[in-house]
């Protein structure tokens, strides 16, 4: 009887020993659930290095060089070639030349601040024709022309604000005149709308005699003002919205020895600082144009890897960007006076 | 070869061995088999829903972490808002002490208001290196962050591209009050519109907002977390005093997100790893398999208490049932020894009807069988050992002889001659038909002959008185018992000469066809007397003792019972003798056998 007993002792111990046979001292993995993914290749292959044709308004301008300055920062961050060429004063003509120069050299995309919104039209299209994409900064073209759009800030902020500036500084009466860049650039007839937009509203007693166009040359508009001060005047202030006029109107002020006229517009801080500082000049808007360069080669870049920009996308470095259809803006703009006009290095 | 050999022994094992072994292995292996597969099934679903939930629960606090960093990434910005601090920020020199004095007590309070102050209670301090200028708000005494012996590990000016740095308590020279660890973001103070750097601020965030973080969804003791670099340094860990250490099994980890099973000396954890998106560290999460399964074992624990009751009560029935097939089983052999020695009246008092019972049954009446066989076999061999006595007695009287030799004499006293070589010629054939070979068996022709010769010597002596004829209708070649007609002859001799003067005998022999068509053909002698013939209730007696009184054994000394017994033993009860009489006018005496064309029985 008690075999059977052993025999039936032997099949338990067989058992127990082989469940406990697992033991064992190395440590042992067994992958119960996993979401590893393999690095899919769908990320676009970025051996291939982009080409960049960026054509700025006129490169002999402080204000441009400065774009320049920020554009090839984000070349070198992100690693894709920069062409920056332009015509050294704002001259549609050869702005086209230089357009269809970088056509011919056949740059990935184009990104273009316009002298004129509607002449450059034909040869964007040619552009498009040789697969080159577009966009526009700084001073747009008409939207059929590019993609996308990058404005420093939102023209009606501007334009109301630089007409607050100057209507501040003459205690909201007498006159003025506006000296623009080019009379065909979209973004200084723009802001030259709200200026004047701002001037019905509230400001009654100040009257807009003359708006003049200066093609972003020092010396023209240099000239421009010592003109207009001889033929107004009473004239009690200017509003330049290019970087050349605001300097060139406060050389004029000092040169001609003329007092009690105030100046507003867009200049860089390194242009005003004197000014500023000795007093002709009391306030003079602008943003980083460090920034708007270093924006526009990152959205360029981000283009042509399938990424349009959106509403609130935080740009490393630049900060966060608004989207406005087809337009991005870069921010608020920047007031200079002789307190913080140190703090600005451009 | 061990297991063949036990195979082997198998089936010489005793049959409740055998019934034992079988039940367990029917039943107790089963089940336990069952047991054993159903708690690792369970322990197995299990493993696989934490498995497949935990590294969700993982990457949702890995999202969150991340998103804590994000929110503090941030924080640099907020010093923007404030033209104050980024103008001092911007300064490159100063004119006097007082001055910088002064904008250094600007900022810091800045910092408190701003880093310190409302809902971030995890932030421990803010400190901002610029231009060779330390500005701080710590929420506790600290150490290590003087601009003297400030132990960056990348220098003051290094360039980040915008991203936050993450730092831990033992890479970075800053010591707070209580060793409180901190996680430091490190992050450069970009100046946007001049596009250069104003410095790195510093910000010394608790490590315990991770515990809030992960102790949202697990709260067990015994689990633990961890956030590794992805050269195995844990930053984090539910136990404070592995934070900085290295985790040594990180390039065995098979998965990076997901989650697996570690075995290690017996012991099992349920591994989860997430990865985090924004930064290089993973987060894990690990716990003993046994926290799990805990709550289930004592359902285990009942169950194995349940199968070991059950087990051990079907075992016991089993034992029973085994010894209760095998007790009759040993009975029955027991009595078959006792059978075997010649004890044939055993009763195995076994009433069942299963085949046990059958069993006991057949050898019951197979033992009663043999008994009746062997009852059988001695009465025949008494039977025939008496037949061969009465047929010995049956054999030639002294009497005869007697009276034969004193008619032999007569005769010779009167001269015939002739008479006493005959007389002497037939008294020796008799005798030596008598004494002839020592078969029991004869030919007709034989017997008829030997009743011929005693007729024929009875007749030289009674002369007159006596006639006789013999006819046969039959194959005097056919066989006969020997012994049967010469002593009913002699019997009807010895009554008709007591009661007539003169005596006729009338002998038949003839063969017939048995009564029923299938019966074998018969010997039918028919001995007809003349005598006085017999009254009618004792003829019937008589035929009833002939008839049944075949097993009484005693000597009636009646010569008729003699032969009508060895008829009935040598041939059966078929056969035998009977009386037919008509009461004054003679007697038949008919005696039956069979037809047998050999000697022996047939």
């Amino acid at each position: 009887m008690w075999r059977g007993w052993k025999y039936g002792g032997l099949l338990v111990l067989l058992f127990i020993i082989t469940s406990c046979l697992n033991k064992d001292e190395a440590a042992r993995y067994e992958v119960i659930f996993s979401k590893d993914t393999e690095i899919q290749a769908s990320a676009r292959p970025t051996n291939e290095k982009y080409t960049i044709g960026m054509v700025p308004k006129a490169t002999e301008n402080p204000y441009f060089n400065q774009v320049e300055d920020g554009a090839r920062e984000a070349a070198m961050d992100l690693g894709v070639e920069l062409i920056y060429e332009g015509s050294p004063v704002a001259d549609t003509e050869q702005q086209i030349r230089v357009i269809r120069n970088l056509i011919a050299r056949n740059v990935d995309m184009l990104a273009i601040s316009a002298n004129d919104s509607t002449r450059l039209l034909p040869v964007l299209m040619e552009a498009k024709r040789h697969d080159i994409r577009v966009i526009t900064w700084d001073s747009d073209t008409a939207e059929s022309g590019r993609e996308l759009f990058i404005d420093m800030v939102d023209p009606e902020t501007l334009g109301r604000h630089l007409m607050d500036a100057l209507a501040e500084q003459m205690e909201e009466e007498g006159t003025f005149v506006i000296l623009t860049a080019t009379s065909t650039a979209s973004n200084t007839n723009e802001w030259v709308k709200w200026i004047t937009a701002q001037n019905r509203e509230y400001y009654p007693q100040m009257t807009l005699l003359q708006t003049v166009a200066t093609d972003d040359d020092p010396q023209k508009a240099y000239s421009a003002v010592m003109e207009l001060l001889a033929q107004h005047p009473g004239l009690g202030g200017i509003i330049g919205t290019s970087a050349v006029v605001p300097p060139a109107a406060a050389k004029a002020l000092i040169d001609s020895n003329v007092t009690g006229l105030h100046i507003a517009g867009l200049s860089t801080p390194n242009l005003m600082r004197s000014y500023l500082e000795a007093g002709t000049v009391q306030n003079i808007t602008l943003w980083s144009p460090k920034k708007l360069g270093y924006l526009t080669v990152v959205l360029a870049k981000n283009l042509l890897d399938g990424a349009p920009p959106y509403h609130g996308q935080d740009i490393r470095n630049v900060g966060e960007i608004r989207v406005k259809g087809d337009t991005v803006i870069m921010g608020e703009p920047l007031d200079f006076t002789k307190e913080n006009v140190d703090q600005y290095a451009f | 070869m061990l297991f063949r050999n036990r195979k082997r022994r198998f089936r010489d094992f005793r049959l409740s061995s055998k019934l034992i072994i079988v039940y367990v292995t029917l039943t107790v292996l089963p089940m336990s088999l069952l047991g054993v597969i159903s708690f690792r099934e369970y322990t197995k679903s299990i493993v696989e829903q934490i498995g497949e939930y935990m590294p969700k629960f993982l990457d949702q606090a890995n999202n969150t972490i991340d998103q804590h960093i994000e929110k503090w990434s941030a924080l640099p910005e907020q010093l923007f808002n404030s033209t104050d601090v980024v103008r001092i920020l911007r300064k490159d020199s100063y004119q006097s002490r007082a001055n910088l004095n002064t904008d250094s007590y600007v900022v810091n309070n800045y910092l408190s208001r701003n880093y310190l102050e409302g809902s971030n209670s995890e932030i421990l301090g803010v400190f901002i290196l610029s231009k060779n200028r330390l500005y701080a708000a710590s929420r506790m005494e600290y150490t290590g962050m003087d601009d003297e012996d400030l132990r960056v590990p990348y220098g003051q000016d290094i360039d980040l591209r915008g991203k936050a740095k993450l730092l831990i308590s033992s890479d970075f020279g800053l010591k707070f009050d209580n060793n409180e660890p901190y996680l430091l973001i490190m992050k450069q103070i970009d100046d946007v519109e001049n596009r250069t750097s104003l410095g790195t601020i510093f910000i010394a965030v608790k490590m315990s907002f991770i515990d809030g973080i992960v102790h949202s969804f697990e709260n067990n003791p015994n689990a633990e977390f961890w956030l590794i670099h992805s050269e195995g340094e844990m930053f984090y860990h539910s136990d404070r005093a592995k934070i900085g250490s290295y985790d040594p099994e990180i390039h065995h980890y098979p998965v990076k997100n997901g989650s697996f099973r570690k075995e290690q000396g017996g012991t099992t954890w349920i591994m989860s790893i997430s990865e985090s998106q924004a930064y290089d560290w993973m987060l894990v999460h690990s716990i003993p398999l046994k926290e799990l399964t805990q709550r289930m074992e004592l359902a285990q624990n009942v169950n194995n208490f349940i199968f070991v009751g059950f087990a051990l009560v079907t075992l016991i029935i089993s034992i029973v049932f085994a010894l209760r097939v095998t007790k009759p089983l040993e009975r029955l052999s027991r009595l078959m020894k006792e059978v075997g020695k010649g004890r044939f009246d055993v009763n195995p008092q076994i009433h069942t009807r299963d085949e046990v019972g059958i069993l006991a049954k057949s050898f019951t009446s197979m033992v009663s069988t043999i008994q009746h066989l062997i009852d059988k076999n001695v009465q025949t061999e008494i039977s025939q050992k008496e037949a061969e006595l009465y047929a010995l007695q049956s054999q030639i009287h002294p009497h005869f002889i007697y009276n034969t030799l004193e008619t032999i004499s007569m005769a010779v006293e009167e001269g015939e001659k002739e008479t006493v070589v005959s007389m002497v010629a037939l008294m020796g054939r008799m005798l030596r038909f008598s004494v002839s070979n020592k078969s029991r068996w004869v030919t007709l022709a034989e017997e008829i002959a030997h009743a011929h010769d005693y007729l024929t010597i009875q007749m030289f002596r009674f002369e007159d008185r006596l006639a006789f004829d013999i006819s046969v209708e039959a194959d005097e070649m056919l066989f006969t018992p020997k012994f049967i007609l010469q002593p009913v002859v002699e019997n009807a001799v010895k009554y008709g000469m007591e009661q007539r003067q003169r005596l006729n005998l009338n002998i038949t022999i003839t063969e017939e066809q048995g009564s029923s068509g299938r019966e074998r053909r018969r010997i039918v002698f028919k001995i007809k007397d003349n005598g006085p013939g017999i009254e009618a209730e004792r003829l019937q007696a008589l035929n009833h003792r002939l008839l049944y009184a075949v097993s009484e054994r005693k000597d009636s000394g009646f010569g008729l019972e003699n032969v009508n017994a060895r008829i009935q033993y040598m041939l059966g009860q078929g056969y035998g003798v009977r009386l037919e009489s008509e009461y004054g006018s003679g007697t038949t005496v008919i005696i039956v056998i069979p037809a047998l064309p050999e000697a022996g029985s047939p």
